[in-house]
Protein backbone atom coordinates (compact mmCIF):
# COMPACT_ATOMS: atom_id res chain seq x y z
CA UNK A 1 0.00 0.00 0.00
CA UNK A 2 2.82 2.35 0.90
CA UNK A 3 4.58 1.43 -2.34
CA UNK A 4 1.46 2.19 -4.37
CA UNK A 5 1.12 5.62 -2.78
CA UNK A 6 4.78 6.30 -3.43
CA UNK A 7 4.38 5.35 -7.07
CA UNK A 8 1.26 7.46 -7.51
CA UNK A 9 3.09 10.36 -5.88
CA UNK A 10 5.79 10.17 -8.52
CA UNK A 11 3.13 10.01 -11.23
CA UNK A 12 1.30 13.07 -9.91
CA UNK A 13 4.54 14.99 -9.53
CA UNK A 14 5.54 14.21 -13.12
CA UNK A 15 2.13 15.27 -14.44
CA UNK A 16 2.71 18.86 -13.42
CA UNK A 17 6.23 19.03 -14.83
CA UNK A 18 7.09 20.51 -18.22
CA UNK A 19 7.25 18.01 -21.07
CA UNK A 20 10.77 17.16 -22.19
CA UNK A 21 9.96 16.27 -25.79
CA UNK A 22 11.15 18.77 -28.42
CA UNK A 23 8.49 19.66 -30.97
CA UNK A 24 11.24 19.52 -33.56
CA UNK A 25 9.79 19.67 -37.08
CA UNK A 26 7.10 22.13 -35.96
CA UNK A 27 9.42 24.32 -33.93
CA UNK A 28 13.04 24.86 -34.99
CA UNK A 29 15.58 23.48 -32.58
CA UNK A 30 18.55 25.64 -31.65
CA UNK A 31 21.74 23.71 -31.29
CA UNK A 32 24.35 24.79 -28.74
CA UNK A 33 27.01 27.24 -29.81
CA UNK A 34 29.77 24.66 -29.88
CA UNK A 35 27.72 22.36 -32.11
CA UNK A 36 29.53 21.19 -35.25
CA UNK A 37 27.26 21.59 -38.22
CA UNK A 38 28.30 22.27 -41.79
CA UNK A 39 31.05 24.78 -42.49
CA UNK A 40 30.65 28.35 -43.68
CA UNK A 41 33.33 29.65 -46.04
CA UNK A 42 34.32 33.24 -46.73
CA UNK A 43 36.33 33.49 -49.98
CA UNK A 44 37.49 37.02 -49.20
CA UNK A 45 39.36 35.93 -46.08
CA UNK A 46 40.96 32.83 -47.56
CA UNK A 47 44.68 33.17 -48.29
CA UNK A 48 45.01 29.76 -50.01
CA UNK A 49 47.44 28.43 -47.41
CA UNK A 50 46.20 24.87 -48.00
CA UNK A 51 46.36 24.04 -44.31
CA UNK A 52 42.76 22.81 -44.09
CA UNK A 53 43.36 20.44 -46.99
CA UNK A 54 46.45 19.02 -45.33
CA UNK A 55 44.92 18.65 -41.88
CA UNK A 56 41.67 17.03 -43.03
CA UNK A 57 41.76 13.41 -41.80
CA UNK A 58 39.52 12.13 -44.58
CA UNK A 59 40.86 14.40 -47.37
CA UNK A 60 37.39 15.71 -48.07
CA UNK A 61 38.46 19.32 -48.78
CA UNK A 62 39.92 20.31 -52.13
CA UNK A 63 40.78 23.84 -53.21
CA UNK A 64 42.51 25.68 -56.00
CA UNK A 65 43.86 29.21 -55.99
CA UNK A 66 45.59 31.55 -58.36
CA UNK A 67 47.93 34.52 -58.11
CA UNK A 68 46.40 37.82 -57.11
CA UNK A 69 45.16 39.56 -60.32
CA UNK A 70 46.57 42.88 -59.09
CA UNK A 71 50.33 42.58 -59.85
CA UNK A 72 51.23 44.96 -57.05
CA UNK A 73 49.78 42.69 -54.37
CA UNK A 74 51.37 39.59 -52.98
CA UNK A 75 49.59 36.36 -52.14
CA UNK A 76 46.89 34.29 -53.74
CA UNK A 77 43.13 34.31 -54.06
CA UNK A 78 40.77 31.36 -53.94
CA UNK A 79 39.31 29.89 -57.14
CA UNK A 80 37.40 26.82 -56.03
CA UNK A 81 36.72 25.36 -52.61
CA UNK A 82 34.89 22.06 -52.37
CA UNK A 83 33.97 19.99 -49.35
CA UNK A 84 32.91 16.43 -49.98
CA UNK A 85 30.39 16.34 -47.17
CA UNK A 86 29.78 12.61 -47.71
CA UNK A 87 32.96 11.79 -45.84
CA UNK A 88 33.35 14.93 -43.72
CA UNK A 89 33.41 13.75 -40.12
CA UNK A 90 32.95 17.25 -38.65
CA UNK A 91 36.12 16.99 -36.62
CA UNK A 92 36.48 20.81 -36.60
CA UNK A 93 40.20 20.59 -37.47
CA UNK A 94 39.84 22.71 -40.63
CA UNK A 95 38.30 25.56 -38.68
CA UNK A 96 40.86 25.26 -35.89
CA UNK A 97 43.80 25.38 -38.25
CA UNK A 98 42.51 28.22 -40.43
CA UNK A 99 44.69 31.29 -39.69
CA UNK A 100 42.18 33.84 -41.03
CA UNK A 101 38.95 32.13 -39.92
CA UNK A 102 37.85 31.84 -43.52
CA UNK A 103 36.26 28.49 -42.81
CA UNK A 104 34.09 28.40 -39.68
CA UNK A 105 31.53 26.06 -38.18
CA UNK A 106 27.79 26.72 -38.21
CA UNK A 107 25.09 24.95 -36.27
CA UNK A 108 23.05 23.93 -39.33
CA UNK A 109 22.31 20.23 -39.43
CA UNK A 110 19.36 19.84 -41.80
CA UNK A 111 21.33 18.26 -44.61
CA UNK A 112 19.56 15.02 -45.52
CA UNK A 113 19.36 14.52 -49.31
CA UNK A 114 17.98 12.07 -51.82
CA UNK A 115 21.22 11.77 -53.78
CA UNK A 116 24.86 11.59 -52.84
CA UNK A 117 25.69 14.24 -55.44
CA UNK A 118 23.99 16.91 -53.33
CA UNK A 119 26.49 16.29 -50.56
CA UNK A 120 29.34 17.80 -52.61
CA UNK A 121 29.34 21.37 -51.36
CA UNK A 122 31.08 23.99 -53.49
CA UNK A 123 32.31 27.50 -52.74
CA UNK A 124 29.01 29.22 -53.54
CA UNK A 125 26.98 26.90 -51.37
CA UNK A 126 29.37 27.18 -48.45
CA UNK A 127 29.47 30.96 -48.76
CA UNK A 128 25.68 31.20 -48.74
CA UNK A 129 25.53 28.96 -45.69
CA UNK A 130 25.97 31.97 -43.42
CA UNK A 131 23.38 31.42 -40.69
CA UNK A 132 24.10 30.15 -37.22
CA UNK A 133 27.84 30.73 -37.29
CA UNK A 134 29.61 29.97 -34.04
CA UNK A 135 29.63 33.20 -32.04
CA UNK A 136 33.35 33.22 -31.25
CA UNK A 137 34.06 33.24 -34.98
CA UNK A 138 31.28 35.67 -35.73
CA UNK A 139 32.78 38.61 -33.81
CA UNK A 140 34.80 40.07 -36.64
CA UNK A 141 32.90 38.53 -39.52
CA UNK A 142 31.94 41.18 -42.04
CA UNK A 143 28.63 41.20 -43.89
CA UNK A 144 27.46 38.06 -42.16
CA UNK A 145 24.03 37.59 -40.68
CA UNK A 146 24.08 36.31 -37.16
CA UNK B 1 -16.21 11.55 -64.11
CA UNK B 2 -19.40 13.55 -63.95
CA UNK B 3 -21.95 13.15 -61.21
CA UNK B 4 -25.62 13.78 -61.57
CA UNK B 5 -26.13 17.25 -60.13
CA UNK B 6 -29.90 17.37 -60.69
CA UNK B 7 -31.90 18.05 -57.60
CA UNK B 8 -28.93 19.43 -55.70
CA UNK B 9 -29.41 23.01 -54.59
CA UNK B 10 -26.49 25.43 -54.96
CA UNK B 11 -26.35 25.73 -51.17
CA UNK B 12 -26.10 22.00 -50.85
CA UNK B 13 -23.41 21.87 -53.52
CA UNK B 14 -21.32 24.37 -51.57
CA UNK B 15 -21.82 22.23 -48.49
CA UNK B 16 -20.68 19.14 -50.42
CA UNK B 17 -17.58 20.92 -51.70
CA UNK B 18 -16.65 21.81 -48.16
CA UNK B 19 -17.25 18.37 -46.66
CA UNK B 20 -16.56 15.73 -49.31
CA UNK B 21 -13.14 15.37 -50.81
CA UNK B 22 -11.82 12.75 -53.16
CA UNK B 23 -8.39 11.25 -53.62
CA UNK B 24 -6.76 8.29 -55.26
CA UNK B 25 -6.09 4.97 -53.59
CA UNK B 26 -2.37 5.47 -54.18
CA UNK B 27 -2.41 8.69 -52.20
CA UNK B 28 -4.26 7.06 -49.33
CA UNK B 29 -1.77 4.20 -49.34
CA UNK B 30 1.15 6.62 -49.34
CA UNK B 31 -0.41 8.63 -46.52
CA UNK B 32 -0.86 5.48 -44.45
CA UNK B 33 2.60 4.14 -45.23
CA UNK B 34 4.42 7.39 -44.62
CA UNK B 35 2.77 7.82 -41.25
CA UNK B 36 3.58 4.34 -40.00
CA UNK B 37 7.20 3.87 -41.03
CA UNK B 38 8.46 1.10 -38.81
CA UNK B 39 12.23 1.15 -38.87
CA UNK B 40 14.39 -1.86 -38.32
CA UNK B 41 17.00 -1.44 -35.64
CA UNK B 42 20.15 -1.76 -37.66
CA UNK B 43 22.66 -0.13 -35.36
CA UNK B 44 26.25 -0.89 -36.27
CA UNK B 45 28.26 1.86 -34.58
CA UNK B 46 28.00 5.15 -32.73
CA UNK B 47 25.17 6.34 -35.04
CA UNK B 48 23.04 3.70 -33.31
CA UNK B 49 23.38 5.65 -30.06
CA UNK B 50 21.89 8.69 -31.77
CA UNK B 51 19.20 6.48 -33.28
CA UNK B 52 18.32 5.23 -29.79
CA UNK B 53 18.29 8.83 -28.60
CA UNK B 54 15.83 9.66 -31.36
CA UNK B 55 13.54 6.95 -30.07
CA UNK B 56 13.80 8.16 -26.49
CA UNK B 57 11.78 10.80 -24.65
CA UNK B 58 13.46 13.99 -25.82
CA UNK B 59 12.99 13.44 -29.54
CA UNK B 60 10.34 10.71 -29.47
CA UNK B 61 10.18 9.05 -32.86
CA UNK B 62 6.78 7.59 -31.91
CA UNK B 63 5.28 10.98 -32.75
CA UNK B 64 5.75 10.13 -36.44
CA UNK B 65 4.34 6.63 -36.12
CA UNK B 66 7.78 5.06 -36.21
CA UNK B 67 8.26 2.18 -33.83
CA UNK B 68 11.50 0.26 -33.86
CA UNK B 69 11.05 -3.39 -34.73
CA UNK B 70 13.62 -6.05 -34.02
CA UNK B 71 12.64 -8.19 -36.98
CA UNK B 72 13.00 -7.42 -40.71
CA UNK B 73 9.69 -9.16 -41.39
CA UNK B 74 7.81 -6.47 -39.51
CA UNK B 75 9.64 -3.38 -40.71
CA UNK B 76 9.22 -0.96 -43.61
CA UNK B 77 12.41 1.07 -43.46
CA UNK B 78 15.94 0.06 -42.67
CA UNK B 79 18.00 2.77 -40.98
CA UNK B 80 21.57 1.73 -41.65
CA UNK B 81 23.27 3.46 -38.75
CA UNK B 82 26.99 2.94 -38.75
CA UNK B 83 29.98 1.45 -40.50
CA UNK B 84 29.15 -1.41 -42.85
CA UNK B 85 32.16 -3.70 -43.10
CA UNK B 86 32.68 -6.13 -45.95
CA UNK B 87 31.90 -8.93 -43.50
CA UNK B 88 28.56 -7.30 -42.61
CA UNK B 89 27.60 -6.52 -46.23
CA UNK B 90 26.02 -9.91 -47.16
CA UNK B 91 24.10 -9.97 -43.89
CA UNK B 92 22.75 -6.47 -44.54
CA UNK B 93 21.62 -7.56 -47.99
CA UNK B 94 19.95 -10.66 -46.56
CA UNK B 95 18.07 -8.61 -43.95
CA UNK B 96 17.00 -6.20 -46.69
CA UNK B 97 15.73 -9.10 -48.79
CA UNK B 98 13.76 -10.42 -45.82
CA UNK B 99 11.85 -7.15 -45.44
CA UNK B 100 8.40 -7.16 -47.05
CA UNK B 101 7.61 -4.71 -49.86
CA UNK B 102 7.27 -1.73 -49.88
CA UNK B 103 10.60 -1.05 -48.24
CA UNK B 104 12.94 1.89 -47.95
CA UNK B 105 16.47 2.46 -46.76
CA UNK B 106 17.90 5.44 -44.89
CA UNK B 107 21.66 5.74 -44.86
CA UNK B 108 22.52 7.45 -41.60
CA UNK B 109 25.91 9.01 -41.08
CA UNK B 110 29.07 9.41 -43.08
CA UNK B 111 30.12 5.77 -42.70
CA UNK B 112 26.99 4.30 -44.23
CA UNK B 113 26.87 7.00 -46.92
CA UNK B 114 30.44 6.87 -48.18
CA UNK B 115 32.76 5.23 -45.70
CA UNK B 116 33.32 8.32 -43.57
CA UNK B 117 36.55 8.20 -41.57
CA UNK B 118 37.19 4.69 -42.88
CA UNK B 119 37.21 5.84 -46.49
CA UNK B 120 40.76 4.54 -46.96
CA UNK B 121 40.16 1.29 -45.11
CA UNK B 122 40.46 -2.11 -46.77
CA UNK B 123 37.57 -3.69 -44.90
CA UNK B 124 34.76 -1.13 -45.07
CA UNK B 125 32.10 -0.82 -47.78
CA UNK B 126 32.32 2.74 -49.13
CA UNK B 127 28.66 3.51 -49.24
CA UNK B 128 25.81 1.19 -48.38
CA UNK B 129 24.22 2.04 -51.75
CA UNK B 130 26.59 -0.48 -53.30
CA UNK B 131 24.51 -3.30 -51.83
CA UNK B 132 21.01 -1.90 -51.20
CA UNK B 133 19.10 0.98 -52.85
CA UNK B 134 19.16 3.99 -50.55
CA UNK B 135 16.37 6.58 -50.45
CA UNK B 136 17.68 9.23 -48.06
CA UNK B 137 21.25 10.04 -47.13
CA UNK B 138 21.88 11.81 -43.82
CA UNK B 139 25.41 13.23 -43.50
CA UNK B 140 27.04 13.84 -40.14
CA UNK B 141 29.34 12.00 -37.85
CA UNK B 142 27.06 11.07 -36.20
CA UNK B 143 23.96 13.04 -37.25
CA UNK B 144 22.17 14.33 -34.18
CA UNK B 145 18.64 13.05 -33.46
CA UNK B 146 17.03 16.13 -35.01
CA UNK B 147 18.93 15.48 -38.25
CA UNK B 148 17.60 11.91 -38.25
CA UNK B 149 14.07 13.22 -37.75
CA UNK B 150 14.66 15.59 -40.66
CA UNK B 151 15.77 12.65 -42.79
CA UNK B 152 12.72 10.60 -41.82
CA UNK B 153 10.49 13.54 -42.71
CA UNK B 154 12.27 13.76 -46.08
CA UNK B 155 11.52 10.08 -46.63
CA UNK B 156 7.84 10.62 -45.77
CA UNK B 157 7.75 13.47 -48.28
CA UNK B 158 9.35 11.22 -50.88
CA UNK B 159 6.79 8.45 -50.33
CA UNK B 160 3.91 10.90 -50.80
CA UNK B 161 5.59 12.50 -53.81
CA UNK B 162 6.15 9.12 -55.45
CA UNK B 163 2.50 8.21 -54.94
CA UNK B 164 1.51 11.31 -56.92
CA UNK B 165 4.05 11.00 -59.71
CA UNK B 166 5.04 7.35 -59.81
CA UNK B 167 8.15 5.69 -58.46
CA UNK B 168 11.16 6.68 -60.50
CA UNK B 169 14.64 8.01 -60.13
CA UNK B 170 14.54 11.69 -59.24
CA UNK B 171 17.18 14.23 -58.39
CA UNK B 172 14.94 16.08 -55.98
Amino acid sequence: MKGLLKGMGVTLKTMTKKKVTHKYPDEPIRMPDRFRGIQHFDPEKCIVCNQCVRVCPTDCISLTGRKHPDPGKRGKIIDTYDINFEICILCDLCTEVCPTEAVVMTRNFELATYTRDDLYKNLEWLHENDSGIRSENNLNARGVKK
Amino acid sequence: MDINREGILPVEEEELKRNVFTTTLENVKAWARSNSLWPMTFGLACCAIEMMGTGAAHYDLDRFGSFFRASPRQSDVMIVAGTVTKKMGPLLRRLYDQMPEPKWVISMGSCATAGGPYVKSYSVIKGVDQIVPVDVYIPGCPPNPAALIYGINKLQEKIRYEARTGRKVTDR
